[in-house]
């Protein structure tokens, strides 16, 4: 049995009067990369909001190594987040975009400069440690972002369709990027997206959302092959068919 | 149940400070409004329904109120139209002097009127021109005046967020910009008209400083108003009229809130359109307009310098240099303290009072922020002198402790002016990512830190303006703190009524005059000060970590000469500033890890240090080659000038060497005559690059300037025949545009000298001046006007004929500032003649052929 670090039980969510959830439970385990894919309005950032307690849960709990953290504040679940329109500090160049938070915490000024350096290299933006926000392209600013994340040393990070703003090609290094981290670290990853081919690129486990509830929330693999109903075939394995399909028509050869 | 509770306790506190935001605004803005009511019996309405003056006074302000607003609109649409589409240069400044009236108390205005206009007025003294304007006539002029720079700044304001893509398209279609206007602009701006002639209206309708001095017999609703309370001391009926006085402000109020688009945060402006054509009509109508608005100001300006009004116009400075003194009985020192002291308090709590108002009601949603929202809009609807008056009622009780202390002013103003400052707040704080508080609290940082180290910040140019608000208003107002204000605590504004009273001109200017030019000052200081801001901003958009010019002087020293021990003195002496300055400068720049101090009391430029630099590194550099070089033939004939070689070194070598010494590699080499001559560089300097110039023999040099013009930037341009024997007249960094130049005693060759830190007056010889060297570096802004300026001068008839350097350093010369580089008059030989060319190398001496031309060339 897999070691399972948040357990979410019986969720239900409701903004005044529209349900957007309805009795969902799910787990995440220790260490692996979960998407939360759907269409538009399904809820995935909703769960996202109640994982790291921006948002509460109507009825239900989240347990986090067995604690309920239903209710706590957000900077007391160890939990960091990435948003899709990076948030950064805009007169804050990137290191103290990174530092900021350490300093807040008053930590020893020469623990945060290794720890913020330690970040940039990890990220790699040795060259622009000295640039604000602006003078970043989005690919660089998501890079700061996560590693203003990263230097808090959560248990687990949160994105909230991180790349969906980014150009094809720097979507693909980034990617690369977290999964590195990911590996790295060992970091929990929940990634929130509606792009099928990202949540396939990326995850461990994918867990589709669909009607207020999960539709299926499996492998990559046993998504594909197995799917749990009618919406899961034409979500998930069509799509992916048909954008293979199309690449193969292309470039005139069978993949 | 639990989760409710946890809920309630995170919002409880945020909620609590909503709460006494609302509270203060009621029991500061409203309530004094109610306590008007509670003074008011059954006799006073009776009384006031037959009183025959109270209906004189609304009938009377109605009417000069309609007519002027009217006129304002009507004057604001047009000058804002054309201004805007004019195609009139430094805009900037015609909205500033257009807006010039909001800087002078209204009631200066109604002085300079009357000092322009009447028996024994300016006018009438100089022109024999009689025109008495008390009365209605006097009251429409002085309303327009002082209403238009605020209705103009609306419509001016609306007109920048217009499309003017139907208006291009107009224009190619041929239709007549008349037509345009009526079936474009004025359906566009139809809210906003609307709108701007409702606050013009409410401006008008409640002031009663201008009536002071211009109604004559005419009685106006706030002159009833403030008899009832100042003299008849009848307040129940001054409260009715209060009331009536609030009418036309809540209408506003209400239109605004049901029609206007307060999104303004979100449009976008739009300037992009085709660059109109400079217009004489237009701009000869908003010069004469500039100067008309001015006229009060000039009037109370030029009494302030005569001897004795309307007796003895001769000039004197008397008056002026009795402020300070005691000679006309009161010295005005006090009140000049008293009014910066109700500025500057006003503005910093109002500006902060605004701010936290807008922070409150735009972050997070929730139906107490929407209250905020509609209580600090509708402070805007309040006019002074009823806020006043509200005061009076219901803070009389706490004499000493609020009223009558500075304190109760204060107050008063920052909830008389809240309303303006509060949307600016509000836009600027629409316009940051509402997502920082979220990341904050996931990142353990409180919300305090957000707003102190990421919000505040983030809106400093809103803050300033904010700020700017609160200060040049509190600097004129009138209305309310004429009420409250006691003895003591009056500021100038207030004085002049009082001068007004005993009809003293004199002291009337010349306090309108001195809070004019407090208000000019703080205006251009606010202005600076955001524009500094601006500028840097943009400067970091473009990547620069933005170095002031002696932190950049520093650097490049330090870069240059390398790790070593620098005392102070040797930098203070070499960087020529004061010791304390490169005291400060080195301990500034360690902290922020700059330059690195190292233990044993060297030091050295950082990485981080030269990352700083690195935006100011010299890009390129382009070199003049194509000439023929007349004056060297006949050695010339044979070989381009620049290639002539001088002690066995090529003259353009000692240049290019110059360069790559300083990490300058990228070079473009406009060439000409004997063009193929060039090549040879390459061998030498592989990385050089070459433009032709095939009208080197039509043209003179401006030809190959224009040839390069496509890279004029950040670089370099040179002359391509300078020998040089000290390779840093070249830098690997410069701060700004400049041109090269060695201080001589007397020389006649071209020179220039500095004036004001600027060069100027470029001529053919001269003395004490600085010769020019043909070395400058052209940056950002200048290296573009350079290039608009050269393809024009090129294209003038006869502009091919000039030298480049013609253009920015005489021809155009108003368009630039440049500085001058110093270098010494050793450091680059210049060999512009044969003789010269043989003092440099005596082999020449030999040279065939050089006789028949020494003579000419000696010339």
């Amino acid at each position: 049995m897999a070691d399972t670090i948040i357990q979410a039980i019986n969720i239900s969510k409701k903004f005044r009067s529209k349900t957007v959830l309805e009795d969902i439970s799910f787990s995440v385990n220790r260490g692996e990369f979960l998407s939360l894919l759907g269409p538009s309005g399904c809820g995935k950032t909703t769960i996202l909001r109640m994982l790291i307690g921006i948002e509460q849960p109507t009825s239900g709990r989240i347990l986090k190594d067995g604690i309920d953290i239903t209710h706590a504040a957000p900077k007391d679940r160890n939990i960091g987040i990435v948003f899709q329109n990076y948030s950064l500090f805009p007169n804050m160049d990137v290191y103290h975009n990174i530092a900021y938070a350490l300093q807040a915490k008053h930590i020893d000024k020469d623990d945060i400069d290794r720890k913020v350096k330690e970040m940039v290299s990890t990220v790699g933006l040795e060259d622009h440690i000295f640039k604000k926000p602006k003078q970043l392209s989005g690919g660089q600013q998501q890079r700061v972002a996560i590693a203003r994340t990263l230097v808090l040393n959560p248990d687990i990070i949160l994105f909230d369709e991180p790349m969906s703003a980014l150009d094809a090609e720097i979507k693909l290094i980034l990617r690369q990027l977290l999964k590195d981290i990911q590996r790295k670290l060992g970091i929990t990853m929940v990634y929130v997206t509606h792009d099928q081919e990202e949540a396939f690129a990326l995850s461990d486990r994918i867990m589709v959302l669909n009607d207020l509830k999960i539709a299926q929330m499996d492998t990559p693999y046993d998504l594909y092959h197995n799917p749990a109903d009618p919406f899961i075939k034409r979500f998930v394995v069509d799509h992916l068919d048909l954008k293979v399909r199309s690449i193969e028509d292309s470039i005139g050869e069978n993949i | 149940m639990k989760s409710w509770i946890m809920r309630l306790g995170k919002t409880v506190r945020h909620e609590y400070l909503r709460l006494i935001a609302v509270i203060c605004i009621l029991a500061f803005a409203l309530l004094p409004l109610l306590t008007l009511a509670f003074h008011v019996n059954g006799n006073d309405w009776q009384f006031i329904l037959k009183d025959s003056s109270f209906k004189d006074a609304i009938k009377n302000s109605l009417v000069y109120t309609t007519a002027a607003a009217l006129l304002t609109t009507f004057l604001a649409l047009v000058a804002a139209y054309l201004l805007n589409t004019s195609g009139l240069r430094k805009k900037k400044l015609f909205v500033i002097a257009l807006s010039l009236g909001m800087l002078v108390p209204t009631i200066s205005v109604g002085l300079g009127l009357r000092i322009l206009f009447g028996t024994n007025g300016f006018l009438d003294l100089l022109f024999g021109l009689e025109i008495e304007v008390r009365g209605y006539a006097g009251l429409i002029i002085g309303s327009v005046m002082t209403s238009f720079p605020a209705t103009f700044l609306i419509l001016y304001d609306a007109l920048q967020y217009e499309d003017k893509g139907p208006y291009d398209a107009a224009d190619i279609m041929g239709i007549k910009r008349i037509s345009t206007f009526f079936r474009l602009t004025v359906p566009y701006l139809r809210i906003a008209l609307i709108s701007a002639f409702f606050a013009c209206f409410t401006l008008i309708f409640s002031d009663y400083g201008m009536p002071m001095e211009i109604a004559g017999k005419v009685k106006t609703l706030p002159m009833y108003l403030y008899d009832q309370f100042m003299s008849s001391f009848q307040y129940g009926r001054g409260s009715i009229a209060g009331f009536v006085l609030l009418i036309p402000a809540v209408i506003s109020f209400l239109f605004d809130l049901v029609f206007k688009d307060q999104s303004v945060g979100e449009k976008q402006k739009k300037l992009i359109g085709v660059e109109k054509s400079f217009d004489h009509v237009s701009a000869v109508i908003i010069v004469v307009l500039c100067v008309i608005l001015f006229l009060p100001q000039l009037a109370f300006i030029s009494l302030s310098f005569t001897k004795s009004f309307p007796n003895d116009l001769s000039f004197t400075f008397s008056h002026i240099a009795n402020i300070f003194s005691n000679t006309h009985g009161v010295g005005l020192t006090q009140y000049i303290l008293n009014s910066l002291k109700l500025a500057l308090l006003t503005a910093i709590a109002g500006t902060a009072f605004a701010y936290l108002l807008g922070y409150l009601s735009v972050r997070k949603t929730g139906r107490m922020g929407k209250v905020i929202d509609l209580l600090s809009l509708a402070t805007i609807a309040i006019p002074g002198l009823v806020l006043g008056i509200g005061y009076i009622f219901l803070f009389k009780g706490t004499n000493g402790a609020f009223y009558g202390t500075i304190l109760i002013l204060v107050v008063v103003n920052v909830f008389h002016f809240l309303g303006s400052p509060y949307l600016l707040a509000k836009n600027c704080l629409n316009k940051i990512n509402s997502e920082y508080e979220v990341i904050g609290e996931t990142l353990g940082i409180s919300k305090g830190r957000i707003i102190r180290n990421v919000l505040i910040p983030s809106s400093v140019t809103s803050l300033v303006e904010m700020f700017s608000y609160f200060f040049l208003n509190s600097m004129i107002t009138i209305s309310a703190v004429a009420f409250l204000c006691s003895y003591d605590d009056q500021p100038l504004s207030i004085l002049i009524t009082t001068y007004e009273k005993n009809s003293n001109y004199e002291m009337q200017s010349v306090i309108s005059l001195i809070i004019l030019f407090l208000n000019v000052i703080a205006r251009v200081v606010f202005t600076g000060i955001n524009t500094v801001i601006n500028r840097k901003s943009n400067m970091e958009v473009e990547g620069w970590i933005v170095l002031d010019r002696y932190e950049f002087d520093l650097l490049t020293y330090l870069e240059k000469n390398g790790k070593g021990v620098y005392s102070q003195r040797r930098l203070a002496d070499d960087l020529t500033i004061t010791l304390s300055n490169a005291d400060k400068l080195v301990k500034d720049l360690a902290e922020r890890d700059y330059i690195n101090q190292l233990a044993d009391g060297s030091m050295e430029i950082s990485e981080k240090g030269l990352k700083a630099l690195e935006p100011y590194r010299v890009r390129k550099a382009i070199i003049l080659a194509a000439g023929f070089g007349q004056r060297l033939a006949p050695v010339t004939l044979d070989t381009p000038k620049p290639l002539v070689k001088v002690n066995g070194v090529r003259i353009l070598d000692t240049l290019l060497d110059a360069l790559y010494a300083k990490g300058i590699t990228n070079i473009i080499i406009v060439r000409g005559y004997k063009k193929e001559q060039f090549d040879q560089l390459l061998e030498k300097y592989p990385t050089l690059r070459f433009i032709d110039n095939p009208e080197f023999n039509l043209a003179n040099n401006i030809s190959s300037a224009v040839h390069a013009i496509e890279q004029i930037d950040r670089c370099y341009i040179c002359e391509a025949d300078l020998y040089i024997t000290n390779q840093d007249v070249i830098n690997k960094y410069e701060y700004r545009t400049n041109y090269l130049g060695a201080k001589v005693a007397e020389t006649d060759d071209w020179c220039f000298k500095k004036k004001n830190g600027i060069l100027s007056d470029y001529q053919l010889g001269g003395t004490d001046c600085y010769q020019a060297f043909g070395i400058s570096f052209w940056d950002g802004e200048d290296a573009e006007k350079l290039k608009t300026d050269l393809r024009k001068v090129y294209s003038m008839r006869g502009g091919k004929e000039n030298l480049w350097e013609m253009v920015p350093l005489k021809i155009m010369s108003k368009n630039y500032r440049l500085e001058i580089r110093k270098c010494h008059k050793s450091d680059i030989i210049e060999i512009d003649n044969f003789i010269e060319l043989i003092a440099a190398d005596p082999s020449y001496a030999r040279y065939p052929g050089y006789e028949a031309y020494s003579g000419a060339s000696a010339k």
